[in-house]
């Protein structure tokens, strides 16, 4: 092993050409530029950011799916692009949605099926598929097919075929993606009784839901457009915040109010205006709580009235519009779907 | 609406490359297996009414198999495929018109095959054809007739095929198969064991296939006893009459087969194994 | 105490490669026999069909032998179908569901995955093409001379692994084909029924003919079957069964390692282009 870090990357890149038929020239896509992360044995690091962030593609690279087209990245302290092979021994890789296996196959055979293909005995693969399935609460559906799991059940039979190898390293392409509230739920306190029980195991975990970063990961890197902005552990990345004033503001307004008429008064440094049911909400970032005085006064001018207003502790949310002046559900919604 | 759409979908094969092989290539390989397997046996003599009987017959026969099997196909395709079976359903086109649809632009393409199986039997196989002695009027009528009849048993096969979800991959093929045996498109229902013929004496098929012929080459069917009996107005009286029941059966079918598949889940279910 | 121990034991090398290639005919196997409706779709339809060209040899008065042939025809046309519509165009179908970048990730070889595709099929398409034979000779009274067992199956032995070498080969192919592959496989139904000789000995043809047909491994195969099994078979033979028992050896080797060198130019094409993932990813 060359280095001590279970994932690294320098300056990784990949660029898509997307073929233009009838065009001479192609033309390209930056789907990841100049990627620099060191993850270490033992965490549980995050990637959140929105659709079409760029995490996929990271994920791809780092489980040999994926050439990079520039820098270099190893997991397990081996090459991707010129070792495939030993970071294939090491790794396994589960993503939201995905209907892998085979339909007429049951549950468990499905899994012993994938557990074949890691060298795993049958009898150990079984005894541990009875095991993982109990703990994530589907055993009573180990025989039926697979093509009958509703959504949720068909995902966590995916989370167990991950875990059933007991990868050193484990990718998690969002795994809660299109799971209800009680079934994320699950699968979040699985992912952690998972890193807990044994300090060398390593976990990459992408998600554009703030509250699974938060929760979950020790460390986490935001990412949008394919470039890391910021990397830390939720806290500190929530410190930078800390000497701003962030307000929750609700108001009735007759009329819509428009950000740039805040967004240029003295101390403000973050404005976002958006519609919830009957309200109107403001989040309101300020380099110090002085400047709320003109903002209350542009609010009254407006002809609109504060219901409630809230000074509350800084969330990741608050990080990524600093960092991007948007929040994520704007990007994603600014952004063609993702490629 | 839905039929537009399903020819819509369907007419994707006027890529050339793709039009090539589905309507050049693949009918007149098939066709060229009979003429090998003729031409091995009797020593080439391609002169024969035995000979025109089977090639014409095999020509016309891809109407069936294009038509009728690509009506039920669309189902497979749609579920297995592209899975958007379901999505079609949760919209509000009218699926058995849409699968029409799908059916008519398989009606031209298939028209252009049996016109290029029939130049090449003309040009190279000494298959009779004189204009003047064709009866046209004849030749339309049941070309017409016999289409309406492939769309509607195609309805019917779309139907089992939506039904029998678990296992759909070669069935309309499989079926179009067993058809070529039972509707004398080959060979004269005599040469079937007795007990088979009934099937093809109650099949459309046959009466179609016979009407084609004879109106198309007289006296190539002449060499043959099957209907011998049956005058030109007879036939087509006795082809419309079984295409008007097979028509109610399929529809029937189809709304008895579609109640199920919804009842069961069946719409989306695929089995790539 | 930990909710799960870890691993304790994980095979590698031959091990793990026959672990991979049973792993994956599993499903084929089983897939089978849990859909009993096979019987009637891939046995009894295709005889079916068998049957109108037994019949169209009938109506020309051809020799009995003939109708033989059509019956080993149709249930050779089995595995051709299998190797079409469950090897080639596989690895395609794997992509879009996921599985194949689930295969490429895992220790285990894409060679064994391969393999255990292909196995599987063999299993599940033998209990078709048994059918068809047994159905086909009862029903048409199908009178076998058998020169030589030893020789026959050796034959059908070399046919087989060349066959499925073949598709597994192409495979790799038509993976980066993507949906023109399932057009390909289309074209490559009537015309090679016709010129690999399903229905009739090659030996009609101009010699070019069956020598482009030995591509597929059905073409030699078929003919020597006929020749080692059926009275008439020697004098209505295109070569010797020895030299298309040579040729078969040949067509093994040739297409199992070029199912390798394609896999692996494949998987780093595919790398490099990012192809491997399913469309919407």
């Amino acid at each position: 092993m060359e280095n001590h870090y279970a994932i690294e990357t320098q300056s990784l890149g990949r660029v898509y050409k997307i073929r233009n038929p009838g065009k001479k020239e192609n033309k390209t896509l930056t789907a990841l530029e100049g990627v620099d992360l060191q993850i270490k044995p033992g965490e549980l690091f995050g990637l959140l950011g929105p659709n079409g962030a760029g995490k996929t593609t990271l994920i791809k690279i780092l489980t040999t799916l994926l050439a990079p087209t520039h820098g270099y990245a190893s997991v397990a302290g081996y090459d991707v692009s010129k070792s495939p092979d030993d970071v294939r021994q090491r790794i396994n890789m589960v993503s939201g949605g995905e209907s892998s296996g085979y339909g007429l196959l049951t549950v468990r055979e499905n899994l012993w099926m994938f557990a074949q293909f890691y060298g795993i005995e049958s009898k150990e693969a079984n005894q541990r598929i009875k095991t993982l399935l109990e703990i994530v609460g589907i055993a009573d559906r180990a025989n039926s097919r697979s093509s009958n799991l509703s959504t949720g059940l068909r995902q966590k039979m995916n989370i167990v075929r991950g875990f059933l190898t007991d990868p050193e390293i484990l990718f998690l392409d969002e795994p809660t993606l299109g799971l209800d509230v009680g079934a994320s739920r699950d699968v979040r306190s699985f992912i952690r009784r998972w890193m807990d029980d044994d300090p060398k195991r390593t976990l990459l975990l992408t998600t554009h839901y703030m509250i699974e970063a938060d929760e979950l990961c020790d460390r986490v890197a935001i990412i949008n457009k394919g470039k890391v902005l910021a990397c830390g552990t939720p806290a500190s990345l929530k410190q930078s915040l800390q000497k701003d004033a962030i307000f929750h503001i609700d108001l009735d307004s007759p009329k819509v109010l428009v950000e740039s008429v805040f967004s240029i008064l003295p101390g403000v440094t973050s404005v976002k205006i958006h519609d919830n049911e009957n309200k109107t909400i403001m989040d309101l970032v300020l380099d110090e709580e002085s400047a709320l005085a003109n903002v209350i006064a542009t609010v009254t001018s407006q002809g609109a009235q504060i219901v409630t207003l809230q000074k509350r502790e800084p969330t990741l949310e608050d990080v990524f519009v600093k960092l991007v002046g948007q929040r994520m559900e704007e990007v994603e919604h600014a952004d063609a779907p993702a490629s | 609406m839905a039929a537009w759409l399903g020819w819509k979908i369907e007419s994707n094969w006027t890529d050339p490359f793709l039009f090539t092989i589905y309507s050049i290539v693949k009918p007149l390989a098939a066709a060229m297996i009979l003429v090998v397997m003729y031409g091995v046996i009797t020593n080439n003599q391609f002169g024969s009414p035995v000979f025109a009987y089977l090639f014409i017959g095999n020509a016309f026969y891809q109407y069936v198999a294009n038509v009728m099997v690509g009506v039920s196909w669309a189902i497979v395709d749609d579920r297995e495929h592209y899975c958007t079976l379901k999505y079609l359903y949760v919209s509000p086109i009218s699926i058995p018109y849409y699968l029409m649809g799908r059916g008519v632009a398989r009606v031209l393409i298939t028209t252009f095959s049996v016109f290029i199986i029939m130049v090449v039997g003309v040009a190279f196989l000494h298959i009779p054809f004189n204009p003047a002695q064709i009866n046209w009027p004849l030749f339309v009528l049941s070309l017409v007739i016999g289409i309406i009849m492939l769309a509607m048993l195609g309805l019917l096969l779309a139907g089992v095929t939506l039904r029998m979800a678990q296992y759909s991959f070669n069935i309309g093929d499989s079926v179009a198969g067993a058809l070529y045996l039972f509707s004398g498109a080959i060979f004269p229902l005599e040469v079937l064991p007795a007990f088979l013929r009934p099937l093809g004496y109650i099949m459309p098929i046959s009466y179609w296939l016979e009407l084609i012929r004879r109106s198309l080459v007289g006296g190539v069917a002449e060499s043959f006893p099957t209907f011998a009996a049956i005058s030109d107005v007879n036939l087509l009286l006795i082809l419309a009459a079984l295409s008007v029941l097979f028509g109610v059966v399929s529809v029937w079918a189809w709304k008895k087969f579609d109640w199920e598949a919804r009842e069961r889940g069946l719409l989306d279910q695929t089995n790539n194994y | 105490m930990p909710m799960l121990p870890p691993v304790s034991k994980r095979h590698t090398g031959w091990r793990l490669f026959l672990m991979t290639v049973i792993g994956r005919s599993y499903p084929r196997v089983v897939g089978m026999q849990r859909e009993r409706s096979w019987i009637f779709f891939d046995t009894f339809l295709p005889m079916l069909s068998v049957a109108a060209y037994v019949f169209v040899y009938r109506a020309i008065k051809a020799p009995e032998d003939y109708v033989g042939f059509v019956v080993v025809g149709g249930a050779m046309m089995a595995y051709w179908m299998n190797v079409l519509w469950s090897m080639a165009s596989q690895l395609y179908w794997e992509k879009e569901t996921g599985n194949l970048a689930l295969y490429i990730i895992s220790p285990g070889s894409m060679m064994a995955i391969l393999l255990g595709m292909a196995l599987g099929g063999l299993f599940a398409t033998t209990l078709r093409a048994v059918g068809i034979i047994l159905l086909g000779s009862l029903l048409f009274q199908v009178h076998f001379v058998i020169a030589s067992a030893t020789q026959l199956i050796l034959v059908f032995f070399l046919t087989m692994v060349s066959l499925y070498g073949l598709g597994m080969m192409t495979a790799s192919l038509f993976l980066l084909l993507s949906r023109e592959a399932w057009h390909i496989s289309n074209l490559a139904q009537e015309p090679i029924f016709l010129i690999s000789g399903f229905y009739f000995p090659i030996k009609n043809f101009p010699a070019w003919v069956p020598m482009v047909g030995s591509f597929i491994p059905l073409t030699l195969g078929m003919d020597a079957m006929r020749q080692l099994a059926f009275a008439s078979g020697p004098s209505l033979g295109w070569i010797s069964v020895n030299i298309e028992i040579m040729g078969l050896i040949v067509l093994s080797i040739m297409f199992l390692m070029g199912a390798r060198l394609l896999l692996n130019y494949m998987e780093r094409l595919a790398v490099r282009e990012g192809r491997l993932t399913e469309s919407r990813g």
